[in-house]
């Protein structure tokens, strides 16, 4: 059964011993930041973790790390926990050619139990905020889904966008958000802006790990996220209509904030310690006002630990990366079997090719980069044979040590277009690319001596078999 | 906990950009536990609970520190477009 709420959500993570309850007091800094921080050096299969006692709070819920985890990924998906990750991946890409799959309207929204409006509305009291890194500026929203419309075209469904973005909590009724100008809030912002007007929002918090996952996945400006939730969960997607913007919302939210990003108006925002384990800077970024508050009654406060990788947001967005990129680049090249694109957002990627002609991979290597998730992100692709899988980094390491030579095998493409967010990007935003052609080359690139490879013996599988048999049997 | 009027008292600047017009936006829901405070200037939001490292002046990072030129040469993100009439 696919998951309509974070609740039910939090039950499965439960009934799998993949949810910590943590029930002694604790402090909400540095304490919340710490565990889901350590959540992350624990090994693959950390749990999720709640807390219910936070000293000099009477009614907070925290949830941390759902998603942080192979085996919380799996159960999101409604697969085995043991599944491995590049199986886990491959089931994204078969469910995804389910697109679309229409959502389903039920406006008998939990949300709706309660609401606040105006001057009514003080987010300190209604969430228990706290703070993740050191250097941030104060307390973060950063794992909430973030609804908008075309401002030229608010009728069209498939425009309407559901992103996660990063808002600092500003003031009661205030709060900073930032909208990379690569992702669709920011084309929407723009839009508006232009007609010196606010661009209304919905911001949804506590959701169910679908959602999460969509809004974090690099789809077309006219792709639905609620269609292609419905496919990657293999049910129609439950949505309600927020009372004051008339957007679709997620059903199943824990708290809806609505208002508008003010138009036209920068303000000092950051620094956040950011995905690429380094700290934002301060920018000036725009300002939302939020006039209607909506949410469940004793609502589940959710958060992300973010910082040096791996943290939950690698193994949120893992595969949500990998598996758009393997879709654009499959339909122009058959010959592309996997992407590997989980290496802080896909500022590295390994991609596995067979090979039409001698060039051929590098061809692949920089057509990822020309993908629209490539354009702000693929930095540094790897490429490798079909026999490697991108997935099995040891495999990866000898594909690059044995097969990569300098001389003809290193693509290097100034001045490129990237994540402002890279703390290497010189000026920020800009930074010279390379692919990595780590493939034995073929016809007419007849460089190296790659013509007696050592294979696996032909009986080995057989010998695999029967050891693991042995093994279980002992 | 009665030191929390007090350790707010002491709060007398910003411990990010030193200035001195700071409001307290929170208080715990249980009295006395903390209070919540926000520069005016550069809107470092702080609880009075936390790490001297983020709630002193004296003890906050250097590199995180903050001055008036910083604030004022903060780069926009995205630019404000132009106009545009229809």
């Amino acid at each position: 059964m696919p998951f309509d709420d974070l609740r039910s959500f939090l039950d499965a993570l439960d009934s799998h011993g993949q949810l910590l309850r943590i029930t002694e007091e604790v402090q909400a800094e540095p304490d919340l930041a710490a565990a889901a921080n350590a959540a992350g050096r624990i090994g693959e299969n950390a749990p999720g973790l709640y807390f219910d006692n936070v000293a000099g709070f009477t009614d907070a819920r925290v949830a941390l790390n759902t998603l942080g985890s192979w085996a919380n990924h799996a159960i999101a998906m409604g697969m085995d926990p043991l599944t491995s990750t590049k199986d886990q991946v491959a089931e994204f890409i078969r469910r995804w050619d389910d697109f679309p799959v229409a959502p389903e309207r039920r406006e008998d929204a939990p949300w709706r139990e309660n609401s606040v409006e105006g001057d009514d509305i003080n987010l300190f009291d209604l969430l228990p905020l706290f703070r993740l890194n050191d250097g941030d500026a104060g307390f973060y929203l950063d794992k909430a889904a973030v609804v908008s419309r075309d401002p030229d075209e608010p009728e069209d469904f498939d425009k309407q966008n559901v992103g996660i973005y990063r808002m600092q909590v500003k003031g009661k009724r205030r709060l900073g958000i930032q909208p990379v100008p690569v992702h669709d809030v920011a084309l929407h912002l723009r839009m508006a802006e232009e007609q010196g007007e606010d661009l209304p929002i919905a911001i949804t918090l506590g959701n169910d790990p679908i959602i999460t996952l969509m809004a974090s996945t690099p789809l077309r400006y006219d792709q639905s996220e609620y269609e292609m939730a419905g496919a990657i969960r293999q049910s129609p997607y439950p949505v309600a209509t927020a009372p004051l913007t008339g957007f679709d919302v997620p059903w199943g939210s824990e708290v809806v904030l609505e208002g508008v990003i003010e138009g036209r108006k920068r303000e000092l925002e950051g620094p956040f310690g950011e995905f690429t384990g380094h700290y934002s800077g301060g920018h000036s970024m725009p300002v939302v006002r939020i006039d209607k508050v909506s949410y469940r009654t004793a609502p589940v406060y959710e958060s992300l630990y973010l910082g040096m990788p791996w943290t939950e947001v690698d193994y949120l967005i893992g595969p949500a990366t990998c598996v758009p990129m393997y879709k654009q680049l499959k339909a122009d090249f058959p010959e592309v079997q996997a992407v590997n694109a989980m290496y802080t957002h896909g500022l590295l990627a390994i991609i596995s090719t067979k090979k039409r002609y001698g060039g051929f991979a590098k061809a692949v290597g920089v057509r990822a980069m020309t993908t629209p998730h490539g354009l702000g992100y693929v930095k540094m692709v790897i490429m490798v044979d079909e026999d490697v899988d991108p997935f099995n980094l040891p495999q990866v390491m000898w594909a690059l040590s044995s097969k990569f030579n300098a001389a003809g095998d290193l693509v290097q493409l100034p001045n490129m277009s990237v994540v402002a967010l890279d703390p290497s990007s010189s000026p920020a935003g800009v930074s010279d690319k390379v692919v990595i052609d780590a493939t034995t080359p073929v016809i007419p690139d007849d460089r190296g001596h790659f013509s007696q490879p050592v294979r696996d013996l032909p009986e080995t599988p057989h010998w695999v078999a029967k050891l693991t048999r042995m093994l279980a049997a002992r | 906990m009665n030191a929390v009027p007090e350790e707010t008292e002491k709060i007398m600047s910003c411990p990010r950009c030193e200035h001195t017009g700071i409001e307290q936006v929170a208080a715990s829901p249980v009295e006395g536990v903390w209070t919540v405070h926000q520069c005016e200037r550069c809107l470092y939001t702080w609880r009075s609970t936390e790490p001297a490292r983020r709630t002193s002046p004296e003890h906050y990072p250097p590199e995180f520190r903050m001055t008036r030129a910083d604030i004022d040469a903060a780069p926009p993100v995205p630019a404000v477009p132009p106009l545009v009439r229809r």
